[in-house]
Formats: C-alpha cells, structure tokens, sequence
C-alpha cells in the first residue's frame, strides 16, 4: 500500500476537503481520491458541501458486469476504487440510472393515455343507462298502497 | 326473482323510451282500480309508529312488515346467543319481504304495460 487513502475512524474524517482553487490543489485532491488527474473533476462549488470529492460518471450497479472479477462482487466494486457520491441511491436493489427503455417513452404515454381514455369514455357513455330492477321504490304507509287480491 | 342480466336493457330503455319505460324512482302514476272487475284490498300496517319507535327500527325498515321484523329482533334478544331458535321468526319475515317485494314488481309491470298501452291508444286516437 504505496498510496496515502482517506481514512478515518468518525463522520468528521469522511468529510471531503475545501473546493480546489489552484492547480496543485487539484492534483493533491486528485492524487487523495486515486483518480488521474485527467479524469478528476470536482463537483461544482454551488454551497452543496460536495467539497474536492470526484465528480463520476453515473453507472448503477445494473449496468456493471456481471462476470468481471470483482473484489467485492457482492458491490461491483474493486478495492480503492472511489464511490459515487450517491453510490447508496444506484445499487443494484436501488433505481437504475442507466437503464435503457425497450420502447420509446412516447409510447409508453400513449398506451397509458389510451387505456384510461377507453375506460373513462366507457364510463361517461354509460352515466346515463344504469341498470335498475323492475321495482317501483318501497312502499311505507304514509300513503295508501293496495295489493293484487280483490275485495269480495 | 327475474334475471338480473335483463336489467341492463332497461337501464338502456329508461334513456331512449323514458315515456313507457319508468324508472327505479318513479311511483305509480294510474288510478290504482283501473281494469280491476272488483276493487283491490288495501295494504295493512300492522305496527304502531309509537311500537316502531321503541323498537328503535331504522327509518327504512318501518314498511308493512315491521311488525315481524319487531318479533324477529325482540325473539334475537330473548334468546342470545343462541338465535339459531328464531329461524321461524326470521324465516316470516323474510316471507313477508318476498311477497313485498313481488307487490313492488307487479306494481312496476302494471305501470309499464299501462304506459304502453296509453301511448298506442294515443297514436290510434291522432
């Protein structure tokens, strides 16, 4: 183990450096991370807190192979390797941010549209034909009401 | 009692025929001894308002079979739990909504063929 790594015992050691200003800056908090200086890029200094911490591509764990020969398979992750900052929301039981679409979305809409379209129309045609038994409504004795049999 | 699948046309008919076709609301609207040879009995209300009251019967159920739905639910009380011995009681007051209900039908069937029977006197007298 020739490289010095981040570690630490409490959440205040996890927490990334100041944002880099100058070029040796960037190749200190490159060289901290393990990424070539060509391929680190910090995330913007917006008031997010992300700090020098490496700005890297958004690949889920659905998308990395299967086969390769992990260190940690279990992750998809090698040792040393940096996380993404948001490596807890693109695990293989997260979201996947890379999926790819069997079809396109617009399609995906119109099927949805159309389906509840049929049913809503279905329903409206039909407000006004509602089945109903062959009943006249309940007969109470505030009115006189007559049966089927006759007086004698 | 009838098939409920011939409900479905007359909710149809309700909409496109409404003049010989009466809905699930509409009360009778002919004199009630057109066509009889004899006058028709009259319908008896066997219990009391001061009765129904004590009972505490929902409003709904104070029609003419009231007076066995007061034994059948005085005969529960009675006799809890074991209201299996009220079969009789409940099994008259059920008797007694069928043919209710049957009167409700007939009524129904009546003032449909009536309707019927008003519009072509109508279209023959025009």
């Amino acid at each position: 183990m020739s490289r010095k790594l981040p570690s630490g015992d409490w959440n205040k050691d996890y927490k990334p450096g100041p944002f880099p200003k100058t070029d040796a800056e960037r190749i200190a908090a490159a060289e901290k991370y393990g990424l070539p200086i060509e391929e680190y890029e910090p995330y913007p200094d917006d008031g997010q807190g992300c700090g020098d911490y490496p700005k890297l591509p958004m690949i889920s764990g659905e998308a990395k192979d299967p086969f390769y020969p992990w260190d940690n398979p279990e992750l998809k992750r090698n040792f040393n390797e940096p996380m993404h900052a948001e490596f807890d929301l693109m695990r293989e039981d997260r979201y996947d941010v890379s999926a790819k679409l069997r079809r396109p979305m617009w399609f995906y809409w119109l099927q949805y549209l159309g389906t509840m379209s049929v049913c809503i129309g279905i329903y409206y045609l039909c407000e006004n034909v509602k089945m109903f038994p062959a009943v006249t409504p309940r007969q109470y004795p505030n009115k006189t009401h007559y049966t089927f049999e006759l007086k004698d | 009692m009838g098939n409920d699948f011939s409900n479905i046309p007359r909710g149809f008919n309700a909409y496109f025929h409404p003049e010989i076709t009466p809905g699930p609301t509409e009360e009778p609207t002919f004199d009630p001894q057109l066509g009889f040879p004899k006058e028709r009995k009259e319908r008896v209300m066997i219990a009391t308002e001061e009765e129904m009251r004590s009972a505490k019967l929902p409003l709904e159920d104070r029609d003419y079979c009231a007076h066995l739905l007061i034994n059948f639910l005085a005969c529960r009380k009675d006799n809890w739990p074991w209201v299996v011995k009220c079969e009789h009681e409940k099994h008259e007051y059920l008797n007694c909504r069928h043919d209710d209900y049957v009167i409700r039908m007939k009524e129904y069937e009546r003032e449909r063929r009536l309707r019927v029977k008003s519009q072509k006197d109508g279209a023959v007298a025009a």
